[in-house]
């Protein structure tokens, strides 16, 4: 008879009961497959030593689930709602008011925008018309004060992102027009459901008190604030966006095409060029950080976009003639690209390479 | 931690089409993908359960990848919290798991190697005292098995783990979406190339 397999006979060694009695009855008689048995028991052996011995023992044994239950269940309530990159760019929003790194940016960006506005009366100081990657790194994102740690911070238009029937609806609701991709990546399948959200708007007011509440917290004297920045507001608005969504497995996205009104800032009333400054020397931010954003700062149209060293990085590109801006995880799973357009902002991402998504951008079709 | 990996890698490989987390092709409509009810913020009411059950288990996976338990129980975290975030069916579970798990951790492997090179290229060559000669070998065989292990075909990879992990044949058969019958050959190549990869690294050295 024909000799078994080399996989067979693998199993032969872990499971004898799973392989076939004639099977067996042959190897128990053939010299080839006695010595290829002990081949591969042999190599099982240096494999099982290789990757730290016998399951159940060692690593296994010392695990303190208890331990590692209250770890995950800490996780779990920090963390609240599940991360879905789905709804990910307006959802974010929301949270980018509470991270650090955003909040900061958020400021700067508000601020940035140099210029005089009249007192009373919501100026536009700063529309996005391009963006700039800043990379921070991660000793930088800890250190960075929250926007809370300046003023008060309130939610003024909810994005309320959700879910509509079809393109034609989230075109009707948003105003936005929606890609036709002519080809997807590879393993990309389907059709895509769409997410919409509304316009998002919150309101900064700068608290003297509160900063020098936080500069003390650094052990340091709060630097005399400008005239008239006690007080001041400034608001920023994104949106309306929308989002085609093509589902893998799990819910998890295989690829995300999203396009929303870019981000603008308005302030009702201070002499803003002073504020940057003044900003930019509060205790707690980090000189690199402050240096990289101070460049940002000047025309009121870049966007920093605050990239998490260690996490992504980030490269210059081109998406048919616009400068864009491509972002790729370090363990090489993620990759995406983003660019403004007018005055929208449009991001393709996904489990996917940096020439994938590049590629998927470049080959949007707009109905215009 | 960055829990947002371990999703992103479930649905990298079942982007690629080659790597699927999960041995049966789940659609909506399908009975068993509400099984696991979702709870307060979309965590499955039945994490805590499989977590007790299968927890050492997959940390197991991580730590034959990495050779360091804390490092391991940070990769078995982040995929406990992704499996809470999913519909993964319960009966999946370990298998689900432990696919994530060796794909995380040999991810990290990785992206910790192409650092690890530029950190060389960059920095002075290192001088280790005879005091501490034992531990650097230790060290080093585990660093070569991590290597080799990143040089083997991922899928062949992934089942070499789960079989040393102690799953068995129909397991590592359903978690790979392979026949039962070819996970014997795949686990005989890699075991192979493992030696192979191990043996050629020692005598280049």
């Amino acid at each position: 008879m024909r000799h078994p397999s080399d996989g067979t006979l693998r199993r032969l060694l872990d499971e004898p009961a799973g392989v076939a009695d004639a099977d067996r009855a042959h190897v128990a008689n053939c010299p080839v497959c006695l010595s290829g048995l002990a081949a591969a028991r042999q190599d099982a052996t240096l494999s099982s030593a290789a990757l730290g011995g016998r399951p159940g023992v060692g690593v296994e044994a010392d695990v303190d689930v208890d331990a590692g239950w209250q770890r995950l269940s800490r996780t779990v309530a920090e963390s609240g709602r599940p991360r879905v990159p789905a709804v990910a760019r307006k959802r974010r929003w929301r949270a980018a008011l509470r991270s650090p790194v955003v909040a900061a940016v958020a400021v700067l960006a508000l601020v940035g925008g140099a210029g005089a506005a009249a007192a009373g009366n919501w100026l536009q100081i700063f529309h996005t018309e391009r963006i700039a990657p800043v990379t921070i790194a991660q000793a930088d994102l800890v250190a960075l004060p929250d926007l809370s740690a300046y003023g008060e911070v309130e939610m003024t238009e909810p994005p309320n992102v959700r879910e509509v029937a079809d393109a034609a609806e989230a075109q009707r609701i948003t105003g936005l027009s929606l890609p036709r991709l002519d080809r997807l990546p590879r393993g990309v399948t389907g059709e895509p459901t769409f997410q919409v959200g509304d316009r998002a708007s919150a309101v900064f007011t700068f608290s003297v008190a509160r900063a020098a509440q936080t500069a003390a917290a650094h052990g340091e004297p709060l630097p005399e604030p400008p005239a008239g920045l006690d007080g001041s507001q400034f608001r920023l608005t994104a949106g309306p966006g929308v989002a085609a969504v093509w589902a893998g497995q799990h819910g998890m996205p295989n690829l995300i095409v999203a396009r929303m009104a870019a981000p603008t800032a308005y302030s009702s009333g201070i002499e803003l060029s002073t504020a940057v400054d003044y900003l930019l020397s509060l205790p707690g931010l980090p000189e690199n950080v402050a240096a990289q954003l101070r460049h940002f700062t000047g025309d009121g149209t870049t966007l920093p976009l605050p990239v998490n060293a260690r996490y992504l990085t980030a490269s210059p590109a081109d998406v048919n003639g616009t400068p864009a801006t491509v972002l790729t995880s370090r363990d090489g799973v993620l990759a995406g690209v983003v660019w403004v357009d007018g005055a929208t902002v449009t991001a393709v991402a996904g489990p996917l390479r940096a020439d994938e998504v590049l590629s998927v951008a470049r080959g949007l079709r707009w109905d215009r | 931690m960055a829990p947002g990996r371990v999703t992103a890698a479930a649905a990298a490989w079942s982007a690629r089409g080659h790597h699927r987390p999960t041995g049966r092709t789940v659609r909506k409509g399908d009975g068993v993908v509400g099984s696991a009810a979702a709870g307060r913020d979309g965590i499955r009411a039945d994490l805590e359960q499989v977590f007790r059950a299968c927890y050492p288990r997959i940390v197991g996976v991580a730590a034959r990848v990495l050779g360091s338990r804390a490092e391991a129980e940070d990769v078995a975290q982040e995929v406990f919290l992704a499996f809470g975030r999913s519909s993964v069916p319960a009966g999946q579970a370990v298998g689900w798991l432990s696919v994530a798990a060796a794909h995380t951790a040999l991810n990290q492997v990785r992206s910790r190697r192409r650092r690890t090179a530029r950190e060389q290229v960059a920095g002075a060559p290192e001088t280790v005292g005879p005091d501490i000669a034992e531990a650097v070998v230790t060290r080093d065989e585990r660093r070569r098995v991590r290597a080799a292990l990143d040089r083997l075909p991922r899928r062949q990879a992934v089942a070499l783990l789960l079989r040393h992990s102690g799953l068995s044949y129909a397991e590592v058969a359903a978690a790979l979406d392979l026949s039962p019958g070819s996970v014997g050959t795949t686990v005989r190549r890699a075991e192979s190339a493992l030696r192979e990869e191990l043996n050629r690294h020692a005598s280049s050295e």
